[in-house]
């Protein structure tokens, strides 16, 4: 599992933040730490940050998470200054939507590449909330060769696919080796991949709007099965 | 004749640097609570005063040893994009610096170079940007110029310290382009920068120290 290291110039906006993106998390929780503050007041430490990154070295990488401008500026220092060598990215992505997807993302076991993708396009899926239409989606080719297995269903739970449903679906579809790809058909948004809860989150489904289910692999068949059981349960969100 | 810069000038040079930053840590405050967040002369007086701590306290090394615990004293004490600066600025005098205990002004020219270098690199900012780099770049580019016309270190210096100052200046009219201050857009013009002026202190300070610790 990744580390995460939220970089802030407040520790309160920190701690916050990352109980925010724990409520996501119903399994084992990713090691966080925060390098928050720095002189009792508010502002970055690079040092504070570098000993925050050494301490997870243990994990399969960190992802550094940033707010305001000199926490990129301290968090570079901290590359230069830390003892430890294992791999560490500095994420250009928003506060409060990149800490969601790490955590998240990291809790699902997905890698660092991975996830430090999710969360730099963590603004995509505020952005889709806004617009009323045409939204650019990569469009991923699954390769020939692996048969692809699928199902549609329609959203029953009364709140659509909002951030709970999605990091449900991130954690199961990370169960399985199959490739899932989730389509709004309603909507003639995505494919997007089910292992970002961004990507899910930016196909704005509603209650009502139509999903196809489409995997390739091995267990294609049986995570086709286990997402098409999440949607019909309503995510559980039924009362 | 070659002029050198001793340890002794350096450790000036510090303490220097430390007590007018005391001396004018309100006015740096006022120039940051007209565009920031009103805290540069106290994170400064803060950080600067770690140095003088570290100085007394610890034995004297080498000035590689000297220049990289002084950076990562301002890292760790002045707190947010100004530690970081300040430290980067020191860190890489230090990593540019001769192995021993003095500095010729050839040295001193390369090692200061690398500091400005190291802060433009981890701020990505350059000169017109209302930053410390329109006082810093003009001083080191007046250093090497001067030197490179034969004159004396002390006097090159001094002609260093006389950038910095117009370079300084040079900030007011101008409209914040990176750090805190870019959030105000125009809003920010008619100020001088804080980070400007605690830097045109810097290579004042050095000015100042550089006749007492030259040995011919």
């Amino acid at each position: 599992m990744i580390g995460i290291v939220l970089v802030s110039h407040s520790e309160a906006l920190a701690n916050a933040a990352m109980d925010l993106a724990l409520q996501m998390v119903h399994g084992a929780r990713p090691p966080i730490r925060i390098a928050a503050g720095a002189a009792g007041g508010f502002g970055t430490d690079a040092t504070a940050i570098a000993s925050a990154i050494d301490d997870l070295a243990t994990a399969d990488g960190v992802l550094v998470i940033t707010d305001l401008g000199s926490a990129i500026l301290s968090s570079s220092l901290a590359l230069e200054i830390r003892s430890s060598t294992h791999q560490v990215v500095i994420s250009d992505g928003p506060f409060v939507e990149a800490t969601t997807a790490a955590v998240v993302g990291a809790a699902a076991g997905g890698s660092l590449a991975d996830i430090a993708a999710d969360a730099s396009n963590a603004l995509s899926a505020k952005k889709t909330q806004d617009e009323t239409g045409q939204v650019s989606s990569s469009v991923e080719d699954t390769g020939p060769g692996s048969p692809v297995v699928s199902a549609e269903e329609r959203l029953i739970n009364p709140m659509g696919l909002h951030t709970r449903p999605a990091s449900l679906l991130v954690q199961m579809a990370g169960e399985f080796s199959a490739d899932i790809e989730l389509t709004n058909t309603s909507s003639g948004r995505g494919p997007v991949n089910a292992s970002s809860v961004i990507g899910l989150l930016s196909l704005g489904a509603n209650k009502n709007d139509r999903i196809r289910i489409d995997a390739s692999g091995s267990d294609a068949p049986q995570a086709v099965n286990a997402v098409k059981e999440l949607v019909l349960e309503g995510f559980g969100e039924l009362s | 004749m070659s002029e050198t810069l001793t340890m002794d000038a350096i450790q000036q040079w510090l303490h220097r640097f430390a007590s007018e930053i005391t001396t004018q840590a309100d006015w740096l405050t006022e120039l940051d609570s007209a565009i920031g967040d009103a805290d540069h002369g106290t994170n400064m007086v803060r950080g600067t005063g770690a140095v003088v701590a570290k100085l007394n306290a610890r034995a004297t090394g080498t000035l590689q040893e000297l220049l990289k615990a002084v950076g990562m004293t301002l890292v760790s004490s002045v707190g947010g994009a100004s530690g970081s600066l300040y430290g980067t600025f020191f860190l890489e005098m230090g990593r540019n610096s001769p192995s021993g205990v003095q500095l010729n002004a050839s040295e001193l020219e390369k090692a200061l170079r690398a500091g400005v270098d190291g802060v433009v690199a981890r701020g990505h900012a350059a000169v017109g940007d209302k930053t410390m780099i329109d006082a810093l770049e003009p001083a080191i580019t007046t250093l090497s110029h001067s030197l490179a016309d034969g004159r004396q270190l002390h006097d090159s210096i001094t002609a260093a310290a006389a950038a910095a100052t117009t370079g300084r200046d040079s900030t007011e009219p101008l409209v914040a382009r990176k750090g805190r201050a870019s959030y105000l857009g125009e809003r920010s013009a008619g100020h001088i920068d804080p980070g400007a002026a605690s830097s045109a202190i810097l290579v004042a300070a050095l000015a100042a120290s550089v006749g007492e610790g030259t040995a011919g």
